[in-house]
């Protein structure tokens, strides 16, 4: 039925995330509700929430590996002209590690640690294409060096014997070697030092130029939604309950989780902060009715407790919060 | 209160700290700022004693933490408590938290800290009291360490860090790994506890905007070389060394 819909209003999309819904088979407990997101090409769009908001399982999703336990019960992915929910095994292997390359926090465990990295590389390579061991050896060195390694060097070395850095720069190698159109970067920097991960980022930045791919970036770090993506989207229990062009965001955001959660990080500023803006309770409180966020809310109202709709205030951000109509009001009497 | 002396330390002929002196003075926040192998951990194991320096000494109110006794160093491990990142590897997972968190009061009889005078004698009580000073409920008391979340867990670490009324508590990235808000509350809590209780801090962490938020001077060590100290505010003054300024610049937001 979603083939007749205008999916690619913007052409220009190259990721469209309809009213997608994933519950667990057993217990019908909903993980991700109505989402609702598309990610244009050559753009870095940014998922941002805490732990058990569904940023990474929505990653899972998009890559077609969802666990057996869980289901799609409503809504699609569709990637280009695919649709992911609906793909055999097969169909999805190809566009895997092809088509779109996933970046993990751990990349301690993505090298094999007895086997050389090198020849790790050779496997992934001959495992999608049908190169020869020594064709497969050059595509591996021209890709290491693209990520401002060593190459000969890291290519004879076992996993162990790289740094955390050296070995996210491998993986990142490894996943855009087939030059992929989406990169899902999750958590990409999140086990590596603070300048590391800039270093990571810089890199990420640099390819997505050359190989004019979409970043899909989801953080817990606002630092670097902040100064990284062009769009967001800010999820809480398993909901998008704010999203837009993050300038817009950070500026004015609607949603009390958003802007308590922008209040509540800390930033190195020259005016020393005395004390953290406190959001009560922790992220595991979802309220299983209506605005997820309404059990820790300080606006929350009667009304929460249905289902709120999402509602746009201009073109280009959209909360799904009541605050919102009083947020137009107000510019609409200010004007 | 703490004075460190040109410390050196060597893992496997690897220089991993050369020639450190720092001091702290009572109720005063210290923070030591480094990427992982700066030897910053290293640092604090020595300053608590766990680890002894090749070279240098430390000094903890007068006498020499690494010449003492095995008597003598304990009655001065009391002063000295820690909270790790990772709470979970700090609690016995087969006991209820708030046993966990009297545990430093047995170990220390005698030990009658200001705020416990009136329930020294009774356990449940004091475990009462101290989760109360870290905001956690007492219907807690009785749960099991994986029954909680990770803030509910680091409090209870704090919990027993303080527990003993400490001089020093030295904090080794005590909210890398917790969620944002979550990070919030917790150095609210750390802040307001140093304050309250007149602590000394040694906070050690790569997140220079914590270490700015809890401390009032800053020790920033890179392979093992302390290469700039300084009070907080002066933080984004031009005298900083380079690698203080990058480690600035790179934990800014744009547009600032």
């Amino acid at each position: 039925m979603f083939e007749n819909k205008p999916t690619t209003s913007n052409e220009n999309n190259l990721l469209v995330v309809e009213n997608l819904s994933v519950t667990v088979r057993n217990s019908r407990e909903k993980l991700i509700r109505n989402l609702n997101f598309s990610i244009p090409q050559g753009e870095i769009f940014g998922l941002v929430g805490e732990s058990g908001s569904g940023k990474s399982l929505t990653a899972t999703v998009i890559l077609g590996m969802l666990s057996k336990s869980l289901e799609v019960t409503s809504g699609s992915v569709i990637f280009g002209q695919s649709e992911i929910t609906s793909l055999s095994e097969k169909e999805l292997r190809n566009i895997r590690g092809r088509d779109i390359a996933y970046l993990s926090q751990n990349y301690q465990s993505f090298f094999t640690p007895f086997i050389k990295v090198g020849k790790q590389f050779i496997e992934i390579i001959r495992c999608h294409t049908d190169m020869s061991r020594k064709e497969a050896k050059k595509v591996a060195i021209h890709w290491l060096n693209k990520v401002h390694l060593p190459a000969e060097r890291v290519f004879n070395s076992f996993p162990d014997e790289l740094s955390g850095g050296q070995l996210q720069r491998a993986s990142i190698a490894s996943a855009i070697m087939f030059q992929p159109k989406l990169i899902i970067a999750d958590e990409p920097t999140t086990a590596l030092d603070v300048l590391t991960g800039e270093r990571i980022l810089d890199l990420l930045s640099e390819l997505k130029e050359e190989l004019n791919c979409s970043i899909l970036l989801i953080s817990h770090d606002l630092k670097h939604i902040i100064n990284r993506t062009q769009t967001v989207g800010v999820m809480y229990g398993g909901q998008i309950v704010e999203i837009g062009k993050t300038s817009a965001i950070v500026a004015n955001p609607i949603h009390p989780y958003t802007n308590l959660l922008l209040q509540s990080r800390l930033r190195l500023n020259k005016h020393i902060q005395h004390e953290l803006t406190a959001m009560l309770g922790e992220p595991g409180l979802i309220a299983e009715e209506g605005c997820p966020f309404s059990k820790r809310c300080p606006s929350v109202m009667e009304s929460c407790s249905n289902i709120v709709p999402m509602s746009s205030l201009g073109t280009d951000h959209s909360a799904a919060c009541h605050l919102v109509n009083a947020e137009r009001e107000e510019r609409y009497v200010t004007r | 209160m703490l004075h460190v002396n040109s410390i050196s330390k060597t893992y496997h002929s690897k220089p991993a700290l050369r020639d450190i002196s720092l001091y702290v003075n009572a109720g005063e926040s210290i923070g030591i700022i480094g990427e992982s192998g700066s030897g910053k951990s290293t640092l604090g194991k020595i300053i608590l004693g766990l680890e002894k320096p090749d070279q240098g000494d430390v000094h903890f109110r007068g006498s020499n933490l690494h010449t003492l006794k095995a008597q003598a160093l304990k009655a001065f491990r009391r002063h000295l408590q820690i909270v790790f990142q990772d709470p979970v590897g700090s609690l016995n997972p087969k006991l209820p938290v708030w046993k966990s968190v009297v545990e430093p009061l047995e170990n220390f009889p005698d030990v009658i800290p200001s705020f416990l005078k009136e329930v020294r004698l009774d356990r449940k009580k004091i475990a009462e009291v101290l989760f109360q000073k870290v905001g956690l409920s007492p219907e807690l008391l009785e749960r099991y360490p994986h029954q909680l979340s990770g803030g509910q867990k680091q409090r209870i670490a704090v919990a027993r860090g303080i527990s003993l009324e400490p001089e020093l508590l030295v904090c080794d990235e005590p909210t890398s790994s917790l969620d944002v808000s979550v990070q919030a509350q917790v150095l609210n809590l750390l802040k307001k506890l140093q304050r309250d209780l007149n602590l000394s801090f040694l906070f050690i962490s790569h997140d220079i905007a914590a270490v700015q938020f809890i401390c009032e001077r800053i020790v920033v060590l890179k392979d093992g070389i302390l290469v700039d100290a300084f009070l907080t505010r002066e933080l984004f003054s031009t005298a900083r060394h380079p690698y203080t300024k990058m480690l600035v610049e790179m934990s800014m937001e744009q547009d600032q």
